[in-house]
């Protein structure tokens, strides 16, 4: 069944290949038939999971280069099946919302087809060659994805893109050589080498650790390192954003995850420091979201201010704390992709992204104007949407060890409210402003139609069931969050 | 004889029934409601008035037949329906207390209201408003049967508020005449002074004595399980409510400006039946009240003095309605008096006797004039000798310019300076946009996004510099990086065309010689 999920995009992308490139809407119909199909797959596998185990299912391994003990690795558990289904589901949204993409179409459906393996991958990929060679392989579509079908900096946001992200990988693969080194038995299985850090210095381990947070925290990102973020979000075309935020970001947060069960004890360690980022990135993140009057921009950087709680639910290292930072990678990847689907489709139709520019959208659109304040609010962490569950497990798992710090938490969580707020007020109150030269009161472009609102309306409603009623991903995810806790004496 | 003891047995069944007395008057006010939403509330009169009077009827009879059922079967005082809800432990039942105080005066109540209602359909024919007249009629009586009826003070209350709401409705009937509206606020928010003597007696009731039940309170306050403090705070609540209800010193001067609304309303409010609630409150407590003797001689003292107070005012009325509401006034007063002197039988007595002439009286206030002949009295000589007493009567003894020297202006002046404070500092500290600072129509692209306010301000400044930071992360083709890493291209450049050059490569190899040499 999982190899099934890995291949079937795989394959589906080339069979796109044999497809004629213009007929287009044929491309984007196949496309979105392959990716509805993987969404199936994964549901088939979420039937078939036992939430009630913490060990790896469906595993399955063969040797891939037994001279270096590199393996073929896959299997999933609670951490990583919500992944591969927010994978999914997002990219089925990505390639059926695509339907501004009409030139180099078929390239653009290979590469986001070819990437949704690579993403399927790195999420169930057991062995960290897999994993290290998957997460390198979501740079090529992404590279291409970017730099050919961007905005005007389109070139530019590629480049930092891929440097950022090259620059991070070269401290992640030092730090999983030297875990290799250490391994028994030379083997790059994700056990074999828990086991041999295990036995190291805790300063080693330490170091390997930092290596492996640099590289993980470009992607996810941590503050410093998040250079790339905020241009490669605005310059993607609008399915690319969905992804970018919705699922890329994601990798970042799960490889951390993955390597704190690796090296525990250097996770301990480095725990204050790791909230400490967390809070940086909360704050950065917000004040900057409220200081941008582009709407991407402004997505973007609140998409930092957001995983910033995910790395304060991580580094509380306990099971509330963890449960928080999975529940908020899918609470945000629903929300930000909800939210980039719906800019981008308005930016299609008035070839703006700058708030000054609107006022009284729910007057010429309501379906637009209904969806971005529920979408925003959202954001806000309002209670009925998922990510309000998320932020309570976070602060109740992070209230115990850091106590009053976590008011810097509510202090990020005033200035989102600030900003989506503002952001409300400017769409969707005001006079009517004109577009493009038509004269106000006149609707200037088409409200949402129905597969539109199809798409928006799976993301919203994933919000809203897991924001009032969060008890099934909890399941899934409560046996191997509570073995990952173990590890940390919590 | 059998035929008499199923009778018995039916009529031993009723008082679960008792709920359903307070249910019909507030069914038919929703009713009405409904009908005035739906637009045709005031078309077809009949109906209303037909949904209120039955209402009433309705509630008469069954109120009758209990009676009939506490006479033939010895009382059973309280009957408990169903828990209602917890207040914390408390338990808060619906409960209802059929004796020898409630029965006789709801079924005046219900009587009286009916009486009231019939005499309405034709008072109010072609008034605008008449749905409206009737919905608070009906909300109001559903409040006063609750009142009576209720069996703790939890439910007294929610009668008591009903009342004091239907009365601040009826009051602003004409809400086109700032006179009605402004004295409707005035009743009303005088009341809240008894309101909240009411919350307080049952927070403590709940607190202390852990019951809200009236037998509860008086079972406890006679077997003295409550200190003497709690259980004097306990009853001072109840009895400042009693006393602002009921109209006495020094609360009386609501109930002249009550009078604003439609004459049937006045008659059953003010004149024969909600000002009796105070008092039967106090019958209600009777078993509380005699263990608290200071409490009583208050109670005798003010109902003395206010019994003077409507006395002297009533004298130098000129109209029929304030000479009537201020008799009323004294007549309560001698009632507050009875019961300040422990004969609380006595108060009940002349409580049902004086509601039922006042509502007579006050119903034939309208026509009062054709049936008089002749002038009416003058002032009568002894008052007209002694100017002071005189003016001191015709100015109300000073009550409300006292008040509103005492208690209106200063809080007006606290309101204005707390204002003042808001809008100096507060505002521009947290940020409230002000009226004269909004921009205009004019959307700059900075004002969108520039805070208001020190905490908006500050968090702009640090956006800025933030943002200028974020700036310098991004890699960019003419960024210094680029320049020193094109620099260092040049540099390797060079090097490499030296070292093609032959005679650089001998000496490469020479030197290669020599060091491995």
């Amino acid at each position: 069944m999982l190899k099934i999920l890995l291949l079937l995009p795989l394959f589906g992308a080339l069979l796109l290949l044999l497809l004629p490139s213009r007929r287009v809407d044929l491309l984007r119909r196949s496309a979105s038939a392959i990716a509805a199909a993987t969404v199936v797959c994964a549901c088939l596998l979420l039937a078939d999971f036992d939430p009630t185990s913490a060990e790896i299912q469906f595993f399955e391994t063969r040797p891939w280069n037994p001279r270096l003990g590199s393996n073929l690795a896959l299997g999933v558990d609670g951490v990583s099946l919500p992944m591969v289904l927010l994978a999914t589901v997002l990219c089925f949204v990505a390639i059926f919302s695509s339907q501004g993409i009409r030139n180099g179409a078929k390239l653009y459906f290979f590469l986001l087809l070819v990437l949704e393996t690579a993403l399927l991958i790195v999420f169930t990929a057991r062995d960290w060659s897999l994993f290290y060679v998957c997460w390198e392989l979501t740079l090529i579509p992404l590279f291409f994805l970017i730099d050919r079908l961007g905005g005007a900096n389109r070139h530019r946001a590629a480049l930092n893109f891929v440097l950022y992200t090259l620059g991070g990988s070269v401290f992640m693969l030092i730090a999983l050589l030297l875990l290799y080194d250490v391994a028994p038995g030379h083997s790059f299985a994700m056990n074999d080498m828990a086991e041999g850090g295990a036995q190291l210095p805790l300063r080693t381990q330490t170091l390997i650790f930092v290596g492996l947070l640099i590289g993980f925290g470009v992607k996810m990102p941590i503050v410093p390192l998040h250079g790339w973020l905020p241009l490669a979000h605005v310059e993607a075309p609008s399915p690319i954003s969905i992804l970018l935020s919705g699922i890329l970001l994601k990798m970042g947060a799960y490889g951390l995850i993955r390597a704190a069960g690796t090296l525990p004890a250097a996770a301990l360690n480095l725990q204050d420091w790791l909230a400490g980022l967390a809070l940086l990135s909360l704050l950065h993140g917000a004040v900057l979201a409220w200081r941008q009057t582009d709407l991407k921009a402004m997505i973007a950087y609140s998409s930092i201010s957001h995983m910033g709680i995910v790395l304060l639910g991580i580094a509380a290292l306990n099971k509330a704390g963890l449960n928080g930072a999975l529940m908020q990678m899918v609470a945000h990847g629903l929300v930000a992709g909800l939210l980039f689907l719906l800019i981008g489709l308005l930016y299609e139709r008035t070839h703006t992204r700058d708030l000054a520019v609107y006022g009284s959208l729910n007057r010429v659109a309501p379906r637009f104007a209904a969806f971005l304040i529920f979408t925003l609010l959202a954001a806000v962490g309002l209670p009925g949407s998922a990510g309000f569950i998320a932020e309570l497990h976070v602060l109740i798992g992070a209230y115990g060890r850091w106590g009053g710090w976590l008011a810097l938490v509510s202090l990020g969580m005033l200035i989102t409210a600030a900003y989506a707020l503002r952001a409300i007020r400017c769409l969707s109150t005001g006079p009517e402003r004109p577009f493009g030269g038509t004269p106000a009161g006149v609707a200037a472009f088409a409200d949402l139609d129905r597969n539109e609102i199809a798409a928006a309306g799976l993301l919203a409603a994933g919000i809203v069931g897991m924001g009032f009623y969060p008890a099934p991903l909890l399941d899934i995810l409560a046996s191997s969050v509570s073995r990952l806790a173990h590890h940390f004496g919590g | 004889m059998n035929a008499f003891a199923i009778f018995a047995a039916a009529l031993a069944a009723t008082p679960p029934l008792v709920a359903l007395v307070p249910l019909l008057p507030l069914l038919a006010a929703l009713a009405i409601a409904f009908r005035l939403l739906r637009g045709h509330g005031e078309a077809q009169e009949a109906v209303t008035a037909g949904v209120a009077t039955a209402a009433a009827l309705g509630a008469l009879l069954l109120l009758l037949v209990l009676d009939l059922a506490a006479l033939v079967r010895e009382a059973a005082a309280v009957t408990i329906l169903d828990d209602w809800l917890h207040i914390g432990a408390v338990p808060v039942r619906l409960s209802f207390i059929l004796d020898a105080y409630s029965l006789p005066i709801a079924t005046l109540v219900a009587l009286i209201a009916w009486i009231a209602l019939r005499f309405s359909a034709t008072y109010l024919h072609r008034e605008r408003g008449f749905g409206r007249f009737f919905l608070g009629m009906c909300l109001f009586l559903a409040g006063m049967l609750l009142i009576v009826l209720a069996g703790n003070a939890v439910l007294a209350f929610v009668g008591w508020e009903l009342a004091g709401f239907s009365s601040w409705l009826l009051i602003g009937y004409a809400w086109e005449r700032p006179v009605a509206t402004g004295n409707a606020l005035f009743v009303f928010l005088t009341n809240r002074i008894g309101d909240a003597g009411f919350l307080l007696g049952i927070g403590l009731a709940t607190w202390s004595a852990s019951t809200v039940e009236w037998t509860g309170l008086a079972e406890q306050a006679g077997n003295g399980s409550l200190t003497t403090v709690t259980l004097r705070l306990l009853l001072i609540g109840f009895t400042v409510a009693a006393l602002t209800k009921s109209a006495q010193l020094p609360f009386s001067p609501w109930i002249a400006r009550a009078l604003e609304g439609p004459t049937p309303s006045s008659a059953v409010f003010y004149g024969s039946l909600l000002v009796h609630a105070g008092v039967y409150l106090l019958c209600r407590l009777q078993g509380a009240l005699v263990q608290v003797p200071d409490l009583m001689t208050l109670l005798a003292v003010l109902g003395l003095a206010t019994a003077c107070y409507g006395g002297l005012c009533a004298l130098v009325q000129s109209d029929v309605k304030s000479a009537l509401i201020f008799a009323t006034v004294a007549q309560v007063g001698l009632m507050v008096l009875f019961c300040g002197l422990g004969l609380f039988w006595l108060a009940a007595l002349h409580l049902g006797l004086h509601a039922a002439w006042r509502a007579y009286q006050f119903l034939l206030a309208p026509a009062y004039m054709h049936l008089v002949h002749g002038p009416a009295k003058p002032v009568p000589h002894w008052l007209a000798r002694r100017r002071w007493w005189y003016t001191a009567a015709l100015q109300r003894f000073w009550i409300e310019p006292l008040t509103h020297g005492l208690l209106t202006r200063p809080t007006l002046l606290l309101g204005r300076d707390a204002r003042a404070l808001d809008e100096r500092f507060i505002d521009p500290l947290v940020g409230a946009p002000r009226p004269d600072e909004a921009g205009g129509d004019e959307w700059a692209t900075d004002e969108l996004i520039r805070g208001h306010g020190l905490a908006g301000r500050a968090l702009f400044a640090f956006a800025d510099r933030l943002q200028i930071l974020e700036s310098r992360l991004l890699l960019s083709g003419d960024g210094a990086l680029m320049k020193h890493l094109q620099r260092l291209v040049n540099y390797a450049d060079a090097v490499e065309q030296l070292l093609e050059q032959p005679r650089y490569l001998m000496l490469m190899v020479m030197a290669t010689l020599v060091v491995i040499l």
